[in-house]
């Protein structure tokens, strides 16, 4: 299967501890800046803390005042959706009477998230659990709240496949348009830092005490981080008078069906869904100027990544930005596509940070350096709990 | 683009497969021991040792189990059994994932220690852990998908099913709607609506809470457009906001809506049809997000029975449509959410 | 109870090890793989059940493999571990 024409990508917005917009963002990652610490906003008794990257406190949530109204995750999701609509010249007036989409990944926007609430219901005492944690948790689904709150008619979708979920959610997204659903797509991925998920990636011991080096021979793990990234797809009718940010060649998707947290070791599945998007886009793995990898910084998940990227793309460079963001979860597909069309775009790509020494077991090296690339398509990769994988390719726009 | 309909897979209150639900739909009765006061309808799995081994099941919590047997049911209604499953899709929707574990890993750092979190529950409790558990005991290898968009979300996982048959992403999909009750649901839906979770529910009693929790799993198998499709085609999936851009309705379409005693959501019904061309089954299977799945099912078994149920006599509809045949009259699935929202599925024989 | 008893007790019960008693878990049986099957995820979780039961803590997974391999190598860690 191929697509008959690429994507059409008007608009990119993106918030990370890489910075709270993707100016800012690129500015910092060029410049090698980043900067984990233990959690600020939670405490737990881990002895050691695993080190996260926490949004700046600049950051204005947009319902502020509402603030319990919300999960932070939807909220973070409605930052990214309106700097990316506003790049692509849409605002909430000129958007009526359109059919728009909304396609959003997430890992813990849907997790029922209640400490507060199960604590006291646990404790016998006469406390009554607070019901209002259980109300926003039942307003807080991310793609119905931003379909919501811009008033808009039109397919939605929370895609909750882990750490794919928001690469899988732009392909999904991308679909519709193909199939005349609706006229615009607003499509990525948003996730908050909690400490449930703090736990839990703790508990599987592949969070670090450190700053986390993809693919480095003395990588110990994961930082967790937080954030959303959000694209705006375009029907080829209405954005045939503007300037595209760049296009979405091809999509590609398949499950190791191996184990529920362990990556196949020869990445059986990842390799089927990077053919599988290099097929929908009529491209050649040599046709690919580099790779956004999924790059956590775990030692299982990178020597399976560069194992692939060795045998699939080789001498090709790439990097993971994950140093710079955290993992984001859910958030990540979406903010690492903005990052990806971005770079094609400047021609460049930064640093793998946190990479410094190779590892005999990963094949591949990344980029030790900010490099020059030259093409005009990339690959954005990611792979998840349960043995998803989920590839993007997008080609570079005018603008 | 229509998908072919070959094969059910279900566990409900009302039992196993796709016999138990019809004897449901013939009788209107559900078996006491799976409906009781304290726990709502509870779907059983005794069944799935039938198809996986014990061992296999050590790590697997209740709502994958409901998922295995379903799926696994689906896939041996569909005689598909020993068939290469490189190309089977698996497209899951669930309104809250699973919640037994959630809670249990809740449990493991509350009781302990956040330093005693259990991984086991953590990776178990992400929402596409039963998808996962589905993909690697049916090596179903082709894409993968977990959806959670509450009442809506049946119909927007269906939405990406038919995608992905279109395009020829996938051959088949094992397209499966999911969700579990459990102590904690039970306490919070009473604190929310009080005695209206006594039951019974009457769906057509628009105006009033009768809503009684419910779980279960339903899978259908799906092909894109074939000759063969025992229990019919899905033509088209619509999703959109009733206040936004009102719904047209014809009064010559037959409904199964997914009115289950949710005064927010039902009131949205009246609005759009009426009770002349409407049935409603959740007195069946009980109140819950992914319940328009069983609604589907109902469908589905409808098309191959030539026949529309009467509904369950407690639905509190002023003018029940008896037991009929059905006939050339075109059969849909209505579900609304409190805000207006619907998901519109358009079935044909 | 002795702690390679206990240590099979738990280990069934939270692993959910079902159809094997703790006398059927030779000392020296290999845990994972071949053996009584164990894989990546309950060796993590064995990390807490350890942690939970004993008190006794172990950080880092690379280092600590040669713990794992029987109910003798996880007992005599815990021994020598046990405050």
């Amino acid at each position: 299967m191929f697509y008959p024409e690429p994507t059409a990508i008007t608009g990119l917005g993106c918030i990370s501890a890489a910075g709270l917009d993707l100016d800012t963002a690129l500015v910092n990652m060029f410049a090698g800046k980043r900067n984990p610490q233990p959690p600020t906003k939670f405490t737990t008794e881990h002895q050691v803390a695993s080190l996260v990257l926490e949004l700046s406190d600049e950051l204005k949530l947009p319902l502020d005042e509402e603030e319990e109204i919300y999960s932070r995750t939807c909220q973070l999701a409605l930052v990214a959706a309106q700097q990316a609509l506003t790049d692509a010249g849409w605002d909430s007036e000129s958007l009526r009477g359109k059919r728009v989409g909304v396609c959003l990944g997430t890992t813990v926007g849907c997790a029922l998230n209640c400490d507060d609430f199960y604590r006291t219901y646990k404790d016998e005492g006469d406390d009554v659990p607070d019901m209002g944690i259980m109300s926003r948790f039942l307003r807080s689904n991310p793609a119905a709240v931003v379909a919501q709150q811009l008033k808009l008619d039109g397919p939605v979708q929370t895609v909750v496949n882990a750490c794919s979920s928001g690469t899988d959610a732009i392909g999904i997204g991308a679909g519709w348009l193909r199939a005349g659903a609706c006229d615009i797509v607003i499509a990525g991925g948003t996730d908050e830092l909690l400490r449930l998920t703090y736990s839990g990636f703790s508990s599987l011991m592949i969070t670090a005490p450190e700053p986390c080096k993809p693919f480095d021979v003395n990588r110990k793990g994961l930082n967790l981080g937080e954030g959303a990234g959000v694209v705006i797809l375009e029907s080829a009718e209405l954005s045939k008078a503007k300037q595209k940010r760049g296009y979405l060649r091809g999509y590609g998707s398949a499950c190791d069906a191996y184990h529920l947290t362990a990556p196949h070791p020869e990445g059986t599945g990842l390799k089927r869904a990077i053919f599988e998007a290099l097929a929908a886009a009529q491209l050649n793995a040599t046709d690919i100027a580099f790779i956004n990898a999924h790059g956590t910084g775990t030692p299982d998940n990178d020597r399976v990544e560069s194992r692939v990227m060795k045998a699939v793309f080789p001498g090709k460079p790439f990097g993971s930005t994950k140093g710079f963001t955290g993992h984001t979860l859910g958030a990540a597909g979406g903010i690492e596509a903005v990052f990806t069309i971005a770079c094609l775009q400047r021609g460049e790509i930064p640093a793998s940070i946190g990479f410094s020494t190779a590892d005999p077991e990963c094949p591949a090296e990344p980029v030790k350096v900010n490099t020059a690339i030259s093409g005009s398509n990339a690959l954005s990769e990611s792979l998840a709990f349960g043995g998803n994988n989920a590839v993007l390719i997008f080609a570079k726009g005018e603008c | 683009m229509r998908m072919a309909i070959q094969g059910v897979g279900i566990t409900g209150a009302f039992g196993t497969g796709v016999d138990a639900l019809r004897t449901a739909l013939q009788t209107g009765q559900v078996p006491a021991e799976n409906k009781t006061a304290e726990n709502g309808y509870q779907a059983p799995v005794d069944k799935l040792v039938d198809f996986i081994p014990k061992r296999a099941l050590r790590r697997i919590d209740h709502f994958s189990k409901m998922t295995l047997l379903s799926a696994s049911l689906a896939i041996q209604d569909a005689k598909l059994e020993t068939a290469d499953r490189s190309r089977m899709g698996v497209v899951i929707a669930t309104g809250y994932g699973t919640l037994q574990t959630t809670f249990k890993f809740l449990d493991s750092y509350l009781d302990y220690g956040y330093a005693c979190s259990s991984p086991t529950h953590f990776s178990n409790s992400v929402h596409n852990a039963a998808a996962a558990h589905v993909s690697m005991q049916m090596q179903a290898t082709a894409p993968s998908l977990t959806v959670t968009q509450f009442e809506m979300s049946v119909a927007s996982a269906l939405l990406s099913a038919q995608q992905w048959l279109a395009e020829g992403r996938v051959d088949q999909v094992l397209f499966g709607a999911v969700d579990e009750s459990c102590e904690v649901l039970h306490y919070c839906r009473n604190q929310f609506f009080g005695a209206g979770e006594q039951g019974p529910i009457q769906p057509f009693a628009f105006d009033k809470q009768s809503a009684v929790a419910g779980e279960g799993a339903t899978f259908l198998l799906l092909t894109a457009d074939s000759e063969a499709a025992p229990y019919g085609f899905i033509d088209s999936v619509q999703m959109g906001n009733h206040t936004v851009s009102p719904l047209q309705l014809s009064n010559d379409e037959l409904f199964i809506i997914g009115a289950d005693g949710h005064r927010q959501c039902s009131s949205w019904y009246p609005q759009a049809v009426s009770d002349s061309n409407a049935v409603a089954y959740a007195p069946l299977y009980g109140s819950f997000l992914a319940a328009a799945g069983f609604d589907l099912a109902v469908a589905a078994v409808s098309q191959r029975d030539e026949t529309i149920y009467l509904c369950p006599e407690s639905s509190g509809s002023v003018g029940l449509l008896p037991t009929q045949k059905l006939t050339s009259q075109p059969l849909s699935c209505l579900k609304f959410d409190g805000g207006g929202n619907y998901g519109l599925i358009r079935l044909s024989r | 109870m002795s702690v390679k008893e206990k240590l099979k007790q738990v280990l069934i019960e939270d692993l959910n090890i079902e159809d094997v008693e703790p006398d059927e878990i030779a000392d020296d049986l290999a845990l994972f793989g071949e053996g009584l099957g164990l894989d990546s995820l309950d060796a993590v979780e064995l990390v807490i059940i350890i942690q939970k039961h004993f008190g006794v803590e172990i950080k880092d997974m690379v280092e600590s493999r040669p713990i794992f391999e029987s109910i003798n190598t996880l007992a005599a860690y815990i021994e020598a571990n046990k405050s």
